[in-house]
């Protein structure tokens, strides 16, 4: 080994630092297929049990639903497994033209192109769309790999503070001389599960001539009356111009993500977006697959609507045990704890009792607002959440903290 | 004019530029699966045909390879189809540990972490591991994964000359107040298909006592004795400190990477790694058959044999009907016409002869060194080979690249 002793200390130092501060992770082995029942070996070498999942974005229970899968298999042999090839060279097949085709039909937009994940069109984007003479505005708590697209662009950065729409106008009156100003937001955050105000988004562009770029990785699938998303559900489709989301969560959860939006900027996509052209076209199977996943929530809003009355009975429940919870309508429910050592209790605690949830703590959270993440799916039955509820009640009395207020919590916890 | 009618304008006038200058890219719509014989629309909305695919990164055939489809089937049947999360919250199998191990062992690393992409390891592999007391010292052909991995990184940026171990040298030595140094390189450059001297860029990191990272995409599971990547090759498999690398070329082909080395790196990059934190787990079927294909690779060399046999044919027939390439013995064959506007040309006539390549000009490749290149794969037989030679010899006379009478002119010689 040519390096040195002091680098292999060195990472090893931190490694220990990582761990002594509580905020390592720790990966626990899952043994069948994602549902909402599962069997997981944790920790590592301990006996498999079945448990509830509530961590997954398996929002519409699609990722192992036996159309998608027959559709995966089918395709697996008529189009083969890999293509070995990015877009452009010979990575093209037509069920990859007819993919875009129905991801414009479905999200409302003019075109689509496909990235093998979301994280890479939004890495690939903002590069593409805007130089230096621009201004990109971006909600404060959007996802990283928006960031990470940001950093790599030369535009300048404005943020504006989570959902403040004076402070996005602020932002705006800043910028009038740019050339092009693009305001940035996650569709759904995911940490809160809140939503962004796209209505007064759209607003506030048309009035200052920005245009308007949405992350609805946490929404394609099930927001909206028909599930086409935020913009649906805040009533402003055709009025978002770029929307980039995942086919990674509710729509099979494989892989894959898209941009869709002006057909100008998703065309300069295809031409200039470096993960397009530089990594893998997305394999045969999860083209053949999400085109089933399409078919199925396109004909019946049957999923989506089971989904939205999930979460509202899970809602109910857990706040009438005494949990505080994010209020709002998402199937992501926060069930704040503030403490992060007491997020990792509950959650370990709960793993004794059959359920699957993960403690979130800073840095991925703001220091001070731990929490457990439940991800509701329209797999669950009530009886799965009948019986979360009631492990999250008995793990909730053994640390005291059911009908306790943040303020009484963090009393006993600390932050 | 609204916003939406200024930001189509500008961007129309953009595409237009682009379909000016011949540099618009063009899908070409396959309806088959990968493999040696592929069928075609091309011109969108002409009848489909059947050609003869030499631009895949499909080296050893694996792409459709039936014990691929087979462990994929497998994979979908017991594990699903995909698992909605990233690794280190529901999205680790018992497959995903065996499939770093498996990978570990081929590569003879420590330890192994899976991407979704080798684009994503590259992306994340520096930012987590070097911060701005450190130097990155990158070969200026690296591909263009490492560029933006390296453009998120804070450490010093060093670009050296194309394999030249002089100006690698010089950065070392530029660099030595450092905390670390790391020496990054393609391990086959995807232009020329020419391998880094990686017995050379070795003994500079241990000399300077640098660590050295090699892009193995275009060698794992083919450059080497046993195809385990240009380590192998150069007989350095205990002198390389990080290797990253593809499931999408060689391996099978559909998605997928890693980053592979030294235990304390890879728990490293578990904790930080933007894109393994951030993107999606691999989905169970690509797991489930790149541990076919690494098994596959394990029990026997006869597929990177036969692309091996496949590569040396090729080269020794094409520069025989009198074509320039650049010399070497990768899979990849640059075969060089220099002009933009010939290599378009070019491989258009030669998809009307049943061949399907595809010129690269400027700005992928710089200006003056135009060429077709031609990728072998295991999935070839001769006949396809020949078939190539004949067509390249055809399309070549027609366009003025070869003499008309090939063989007067070399007894001339």
């Amino acid at each position: 080994m040519s390096y040195s002793d002091s680098a292999k200390a060195h990472f090893a130092a931190e490694l220990k630092s990582i761990r002594e501060s509580g905020l390592f992770k720790e990966e626990r082995f899952i043994e069948s297929p994602q549902a909402a029942r599962i069997t997981v070996k944790y920790p590592w070498g301990a006996p498999s049990k079945e448990v509830i999942n509530l961590c997954a974005n398996n929002y519409l229970g699609l990722s192992s639903h036996p159309e998608v899968l027959d559709a995966a298999r089918a395709a697996l042999e008529v189009r083969g497994f890999g293509l070995s090839s990015v877009r452009f060279i010979c990575g093209t097949q037509d069920i990859h033209h007819e993919l875009e085709q129905k991801l414009t039909e479905f999200l409302g937009t003019e075109d689509t192109v496909l990235f093998p994940s979301c994280m890479e069109a939004n890495v690939g984007l903002f590069e593409v769309m805007l130089d230096k003479d621009d201004a990109m505005i971006a909600d404060r708590l959007v996802h990283a790999s928006i960031v990470d697209g940001m950093r790599l662009c030369k535009a300048q950065l404005y943020n504006y503070k989570h959902s403040n729409m004076d402070h996005l106008e602020e932002k705006l009156q800043e910028t009038q001389a740019c050339r092009f100003r693009l305001i940035i937001t996650d569709g759904v955050f995911s940490m809160d599960g809140d939503i962004a105000q796209l209505d007064k988004i759209c607003d506030l562009a048309d009035k200052y001539g920005a245009f308007v770029m949405v992350d609805d990785s946490h929404a394609t699938g099930f927001m909206g009356r028909t599930g086409r998303g935020t913009h649906e559900h805040c009533g402003v489709v055709g009025r978002i111009d770029v929307i980039t989301t995942t086919l990674g969560k509710a729509l099979g959860g494989a892989a894959g993500g898209c941009v869709s939006g002006r057909a100008e900027i998703v065309e300069m996509c295809r031409q200039r977006a470096r993960p397009y052209l530089f990594s893998n076209t997305v394999p045969p199977v999860v083209v053949a697959a999400t085109l089933k996943v399409l078919n199925v929530i396109s004909r019946s809003t049957d999923r989506r609507d089971k989904l939205e009355a999930n979460t509202r009975y899970f809602r109910e429940q857990m706040t009438r045990v005494g949990f505080d919870i994010r209020e709002g309508i998402h199937p992501i429910v926060p069930v704040m704890l503030y403490n992060a050592t007491l997020s990792q209790n509950v959650a370990r605690d709960l793993y004794g009792e059959g359920i699957y949830v993960v403690g979130f703590f800073f840095p991925v959270v703001p220091q001070g607002q731990a929490r457990i993440r439940v991800q509701i799916s329209a797999d669950h039955e009530r009886e799965d959440l009948d019986k979360a509820v009631s492990a999250f009640a008995k793990v909730g009395q053994k640390y005291n903290i059911l009908g306790k207020k943040k303020d009484e919590i963090i009393a006993t916890y600390g932050t | 004019m609204a916003v939406h009618e200024r930001v189509k304008d500008f961007f129309r006038n953009e595409l237009v530029e682009l379909q000016n200058a011949d540099l618009f890219k063009e899908e070409r719509m396959i309806c088959s699966a990968q493999a040696a014989d592929i069928l075609v629309k091309y011109p969108s909305g002409a009848q489909p045909r059947t050609v003869i695919n030499f631009c895949a990164n499909n080296y050893l055939g694996l792409s459709s390879h039936p014990a691929l489809i087979e462990a994929a089937q497998k994979g979908l049947q017991e594990r699903g189809y995909g698992m909605s999360s990233v690794r280190f919250i529901c999205g680790t199998q018992d497959i995903h540990k065996e499939l770093e191990q498996k990978v570990s062992e081929f590569l003879g690393m420590e330890d192994t972490i899976l991407y979704s992409s080798c684009f994503d390891a590259n992306g994340g592999v520096f930012e987590a591991l070097l911060g701005e007391e450190d130097a990155l010292i990158s070969d200026e052909l690296n591909h263009a994964s490492i560029i933006d991995g390296i453009r998120l990184c804070k450490a010093e940026r060093h670009r050296f000359k194309h394999q030249d171990m002089k100006d690698l040298e010089h950065h070392l030595k530029l660099t030595q107040d450092r905390r670390f140094r790391l020496i990054v390189t393609d391990g086959a450059f995807s232009m020329d298909g020419v391998v880094a001297r990686l017995d050379e860029i070795s003994d500079l990191a241990e000399t300077y006592d640098a660590i050295l990272m090699v892009d193995d995409s275009h060698a794992t599971g083919f450059i080497g004795k046993t195809g385990r990547g240009t380590h192998e090759y150069f007989d350095v498999m205990d002198r390389v400190d990080i290797i990253t690398t593809t499931f999408g070329k060689a391996l099978g082909g559909a998605s997928g990477g890693c980053v592979s080395g030294s235990k304390v790196f890879i728990d490293i990059l578990r904790q930080r790694s933007r894109p393994y934190l951030f993107s999606n787990t691999m989905s169970p079927v690509v797991v489930a058959a790149t541990i076919k294909a690494i098994q596959l690779l394990q029990e026997s060399t006869h597929l990177r044999d036969k692309l091996e046999r496949n590569a040396t044919y090729f080269r020794t027939q094409i520069k025989a009907a009198g074509f320039e390439i650049k010399e070497g013995f990768h899979p990849i064959v640059p075969i060089m016409l220099h002009d933009a506007k010939l290599v378009q040309d070019m491989a258009r006539e030669l998809y009307n002869e049943g061949i399907y390549v595809i010129g690269f000009f400027y700005p992928v490749v710089p200006r003056g060194t135009a060429r077709i290149r031609v990728q072998l794969s295991a999935a070839h037989e001769f006949e396809h080979i020949d078939r190539a030679i004949a067509a390249f010899t055809k399309v070549g006379k027609k366009l003025g690249i070869l003499p008309e009478h090939p063989h007067v002119s070399k007894q001339e010689r």
